[in-house]
């Protein structure tokens, strides 16, 4: 199957006045297919957002290549969006649009056909349950709404590739759990999916492969079946020490689940 | 006490920490201020002295009935020169026309005041909706009033009277301008500096808002993530914010001009004047050309101050000096004298709110119109072709840039290290 996202040496350097250089991303390789989870896991600072900003073409790549359903990120950045929606706790919802104002405009500013859009709004009210407060102004939502709206925003214009960047950051437990159920559902629907995270259970819950990335580069790349073989740790946790403290590693237990 | 105190210097401390605090409280008030005022009251000064430099053009009929003093004294000052109409009602219209400022009418004192000896009446004829035809009534008037005063103690010093209840030289003013033009020489003056204040304060908080307005709310990435080409959204954020200073500045000159005849015609009628406030219809396609350009402008050079602020308050600060500056050139304004000329229409801000004013009272100079329309499509573009250039860079465009459009400038462009610990973002 061909890969929805492919990057290969993505590399991204930042000059900083009082740090001098700083490789934020350092040759990343990753492929990631219809239908699947690709998650990204690593420590804050370990280069996750800045990957998937690259991805989104909201950062460019000091070097190295990647493109999403065959467009390149650097040179057709506008193909490479309309097949793409971002989410992340930084990408919020403006506060003087109503729910389903948001949604049609997303839809429409990202190449949705117009004749569908009042359609596609619609379902997607229906989907997420928005239908009750949808001619309420966003910013008189509680988080939960916001979190239904801005979900219902990434996905207005079908995009075949979703990218999540730490999407459960600021959520309570339930918020969280509606969150990895509503990606779930769009692996079902056949979409690619990059998801990044630091909470280890949700990268067990719901990764179909997981990358391991720390300053800046991926330390293993594999299923989660795959990595408790290779390093005979159990848990995710121990996993993840294994590779980026591998000095502070648990003694392995035997890796099966 | 003490913990007001301690309090107290902690607030001053993180007060002086915030870098839109001190340019706002401190910096501006030190700097720009005093030199705004200072370029405005040199303009105002330089434009007044150019006025009292100008030679007022009289006609003057019947000198023979004065003191020859005084006849000389008009005829040889350099600051009148003597237009020669031996005929009354021409040297009148050559008033209303523009031709001349001032038609002075001697003629030998009639009745009780004739008892005086040399004693006169002057009837001065000029056109108040001049105000150069205004400018040379008094200073005629102040020459006759200095002569009389110079005059009448003399005499009454060489008779041992006293002055009072003299009633020598008296002064006749006959205005020839209708109340429909000095109506127009008032909107002339009011309208565009209203203008230009409104459209300005119209662009000022949308280009704030869409900008750092969009950083503060987490909205800017949202923005970088739609599929439409950045030069497209930008130029939809400029479009957006030019709209609304055209709209403040339009909206804002039909409130000025349904009010204030109701507001002025009481206060004129009290002093004897009937006012009308008429605008030509060809000022209207003048005015909103006018609108967009100046809203053009402002917008544009707002914006390139703004994408450099991450909240709302820092881009309050980084704009405000140039917000100021807009109105720097419409102080140059405040002499009706001061037209559209050739060079004039090549200065931004004051050839627009100028050519508004012409259209206002009538006036239609093309050249002169089509320099201003030039000269200011020309900056415009300038302007957005700068904030494009500004935009390249990925730190700005992200909202990572922590430095401000003079830090740019000094970095970027002109390659200046920056000092140790002046931090840049990454």
């Amino acid at each position: 199957m061909t890969a929805s996202i492919t990057a290969r040496a993505l590399q991204k350097v930042f000059i900083d006045e009082g740090r001098g250089e700083v490789r934020a991303v350092d040759g990343v390789d990753f492929e990631c297919r219809p239908g699947e989870i690709f998650g990204l896991l690593g420590a804050n600072g370990a280069g996750k957002t800045t990957t998937l900003r690259m991805l989104s073409t909201i950062l460019q790549p000091t070097a190295g290549t990647a493109t999403v359903m065959g467009h390149d990120i650097v040179t057709q950045p506008e193909l490479v969006r309309r097949h793409l929606g971002f989410y992340s706790a930084s990408t919020a919802l403006y506060p003087r649009l109503t729910a389903r104002e948001t949604i049609e405009f997303f839809a429409r500013v990202n190449g949705y056909p117009a004749d569908r859009i009042a359609a596609r709004v619609g379902a997607l009210v229906e989907r997420f349950g928005i239908g009750a407060y949808a001619k309420a102004r966003v910013d008189k939502l509680s988080s939960g709404m916001k979190q239904k709206v801005s979900i219902a925003r990434t996905v207005a214009h079908d995009p075949p590739v979703l990218i999540f960047d730490e999407p459960t950051v600021g959520l309570d437990v339930i918020n969280a759990l509606d969150m990895q159920q509503v990606i779930a559902e769009f692996r079902a629907e056949g979409k690619a999916i990059v998801f990044s995270t630091h909470i280890m259970s949700e990268a067990e819950r719901l990764c179909d492969r997981i990358a391991i990335i720390n300053g800046g580069r991926i330390l293993a790349c594999d299923t989660l079946a795959a990595l408790r073989e290779a390093t005979g740790h159990r848990y995710l946790e121990d996993i993840f020490v294994h590779f980026v403290r591998p000095e502070q590693a648990m003694p392995a237990t035997g890796g099966r689940a | 006490m003490r913990d007001i105190l301690t309090l107290y210097r902690h607030e001053l401390r993180m007060a002086f920490r915030e870098r839109s605090i001190v340019v706002g409280s401190i910096l501006m008030p030190l700097v720009l201020y005093p030199t705004i005022l200072w370029l405005t009251f040199t303009g105002i000064t330089f434009v007044q002295g150019q006025t009292e430099g100008q030679v007022a053009r009289i006609v003057v009929h019947n000198a023979a009935a004065v003191h020859p003093a005084l006849s000389n004294a008009l005829r040889v000052s350099d600051k009148f020169q003597v237009v020669t109409e031996p005929d009354a009602r021409r040297a009148a219209d050559l008033v209303r026309a523009g031709a001349a400022d001032l038609f002075i009418l001697f003629a030998p004192a009639a009745g009780t005041a004739s008892a005086l000896p040399g004693n006169f009446t002057a009837t001065l004829t000029f056109d108040a909706s001049k105000e150069r035809s205004a400018a040379a009534r008094d200073r005629v008037a102040a020459a006759i009033d200095k002569f009389r005063e110079d005059w009448l103690e003399r005499e009454a010093r060489a008779r041992g009277v006293p002055t009072a209840g003299w009633n020598a030289f008296t002064l006749a003013d006959r205005d020839v301008s209708t109340g429909r033009q000095v109506g127009a020489r008032i909107l002339s003056l009011m309208l565009p500096l209203f203008f230009v204040i409104m459209v300005a304060i119209g662009c000022f908080y949308p280009a704030i808002d869409t900008t750092a307005g969009e950083r503060e709310r987490g909205t800017w990435e949202t923005m970088l993530t739609l599929s439409v080409p950045r030069t497209r959204v930008v130029l939809a954020k400029y479009l957006s914010v030019a709209t609304l200073g055209c709209l403040a500045g339009l909206i804002n000159l039909a409130a000025m001009l349904v009010t204030i005849r109701p507001i002025l015609a009481p206060l004129a009628a009290r002093a004897g004047e009937t006012l009308e406030f008429v605008v030509s219809p060809w000022s209207v396609p003048v005015v909103l050309v006018g609108a967009v350009l100046l809203a053009g402008f402002a917008a544009a050079g707002m914006m390139i101050f703004a994408v450099f602020a991450r909240t709302f308050k820092e881009g309050q600060a980084m704009i405000t000096p140039f917000y100021m500056l807009l109105f720097i050139p419409v102080f140059f304004m405040q002499d009706p004298e001061v037209t559209l000329t050739t060079k004039r229409a090549l200065l931004p801000v004051m050839n627009v709110a100028l050519m508004i004013r012409e259209a206002i009272v009538g006036r239609l100079p093309w050249l002169q119109i089509a320099l201003t329309v030039l000269s200011s499509v020309a900056l415009i573009a300038l302007c957005i072709r700068a904030a494009a250039f500004i935009l390249r860079f990925e730190d700005v465009i992200i909202g990572s840039y922590s430095g401000s459009f003079g830090q740019f400038v000094s970095r970027r462009i002109l390659g200046r290290t920056p000092k140790r610990g002046a931090a840049e973002g990454a």
